[in-house]
């Protein structure tokens, strides 16, 4: 390593430059940065929407090149395996078909009690599902850009899951993609309810990948394993929905410190549900639409 | 770096965070394509255009990612002033140095990050986790790589081997 360029003296002037250009971005990034900042709703900006609406095209494309990639090399793989499990198998299959004269008697009576009883739950109104295109991890914030927009009927609130659980919800919409900001996002948190005990807390993300549960007094029986799902009180996200399990519970002065592992693994998602916004989100966009506060 | 090699650049670098940020293997070697794109400009040395593409890159990555738009443009405009006045100032070549000149450059672009965050959105800081030392490590060694490609003399080697399939 040499600390004398002999580029350094002919680039001078144009390194000067540089600095002003530099100076100029920067003070323009500040400018940008505080002119979002005291306005900032959590429904992003209009630029933001019209970059995700321009980049739409490619970011479907080229989602879809990757996803073919990637299950034409795990197709591959999965072909050697298939040969040998197919024989197996074919000899589990008879056995199989043995049983299933017996259970099919029990499973016809099994199903209508489960669809009576999921039909008085309080279920969450599915407004589709979306491929995820991004999702970016930097500094603690943690977000997705996911396959759906205005043009799906996706709204700036909307809260999105999958089948293992709670994923987030979407901050900003465009014509045919939207950023969702995930529940392990520093700033991220949901209203939270320990299904054991029925305690109401808050579920933070750390940033890391894990969440925190928060609020929940040192005279609580919590114990490590416990679900946590979300409690339906912070008008985002709906009741009875999956977050997570207690990993492990320790004492603070006023309340219990509460790690939780979620129960979605954020870092293999590929398609996500889009639930319909909370009563509260709506009222908030047709207020805004007619003008009232 | 001509213009259009730039916008080229540019194009690559998003497609590519599209193309591993949609696969669900995406954890495995999550690149920071965007500053690297921001590091082969400033390798030329130019510094208004290093400046330039850090502040558009930025600008992208914060639209796609982030609540404000101006955090990473400001972090990467910095970053690519940084790492042009390292190509001009310093001599240093190899895959090595500027694998380790990029890896640092993704972990002070957390820095940044996390502090404007902290500044403006009262975003708690989350610094050096797992993720980001691998993306560090990743980015760095992508661009080590993606240096020594550079390097290598592709043409005597081209010409050794028809030679010696002429013998």
């Amino acid at each position: 390593m040499r600390l004398t360029n002999p580029r350094a003296e002919v680039l001078g002037p144009r390194r000067h430059r540089g600095e002003l250009v530099l100076a100029s971005v920067l003070g323009f990034c500040i400018l940008i940065l505080s002119a979002q900042a005291p306005a900032r709703s959590r429904r992003g900006s209009v630029l933001q929407s019209w970059i995700l609406s321009a980049a739409a095209p490619l970011a479907s494309a080229v989602s879809a090149l990757s996803r073919t990639v990637s299950s034409g090399a795990e197709s591959l793989q999965s072909l050697w395996q298939a040969q040998s499990e197919n024989e197996r198998l074919k000899r589990e299959l008879a056995g199989k078909n043995r049983e299933l004269f017996e259970l099919r008697a029990q499973a016809s009576q099994r199903s209508e009690d489960e669809r009576l009883l999921a039909a008085s739950a309080a279920l969450p109104n599915l407004r589709g599902a979306a491929a995820v295109l991004l999702v970016e991890n930097r500094a603690g914030f943690q977000s997705a850009v996911i396959g759906a927009g205005s043009a799906q009927g996706v709204v700036a609130g909307c809260p999105i899951a999958v089948a293992e659980g709670l994923v987030g919800r979407v901050v900003t919409v465009g014509h045919a993609v939207s950023r969702a900001q995930l529940l392990v996002d520093a700033s991220a948190a949901a209203g939270a309810r320990i299904s054991r005990t029925g305690e109401l807390g808050v579920v933070r993300g750390d940033g890391r990948g894990g969440l925190h549960l928060n609020n929940i007094p040192t005279t609580s029986t919590v114990a490590a394993g416990d679900l946590i799902e979300s409690a339906g009180i912070d008008g985002i996200y709906p009741r009875g929905v999956p977050i997570g399990r207690v990993t492990s519970v320790g004492r603070g002065s006023l309340f219990l410190e509460i790690r939780v592992a979620p129960a979605v693994r954020f870092s293999q998602l590929t398609d996500v549900l889009v639930l319909a916004p909370s009563p509260a989100i709506v009222d908030g966009l047709e207020g805004a639409r007619s003008g009232r506060p | 770096m001509k213009l259009g090699r730039i916008a080229l650049l540019l194009a690559a670098a998003t497609a590519l965070q599209f193309f591993v940020g949609g696969s669900p293997h995406r954890a495995v070697w999550p690149v920071d394509f965007f500053l690297l794109a921001t590091g082969m400009v400033a390798r030329g040395g130019d510094f208004v255009r290093a400046v330039l593409v850090g502040g558009v890159v930025g600008i992208v990555e914060d639209a796609l990612n982030h609540d404000l738009i101006g955090m990473n443009a400001f972090a990467k405009a910095a970053l690519g002033y940084g790492l042009a006045f390292l190509s001009i100032r310093v001599m240093f070549g190899g895959p090595w140095a500027v694998g380790s000149a990029l890896a640092a450059a993704s972990l002070v672009n957390d820095l940044i990050v996390a502090v404007l965050g902290s500044l403006l959105l009262q975003a708690p800081i989350v610094l050096f986790s797992r993720e980001a030392l691998w993306r560090a490590v990743a980015t760095g060694a992508s661009g080590g790589v993606l240096e020594a490609a550079r390097l290598f003399p592709w043409r005597e080697w081209w010409e050794r081997r028809r030679l010696r399939r002429l013998r």
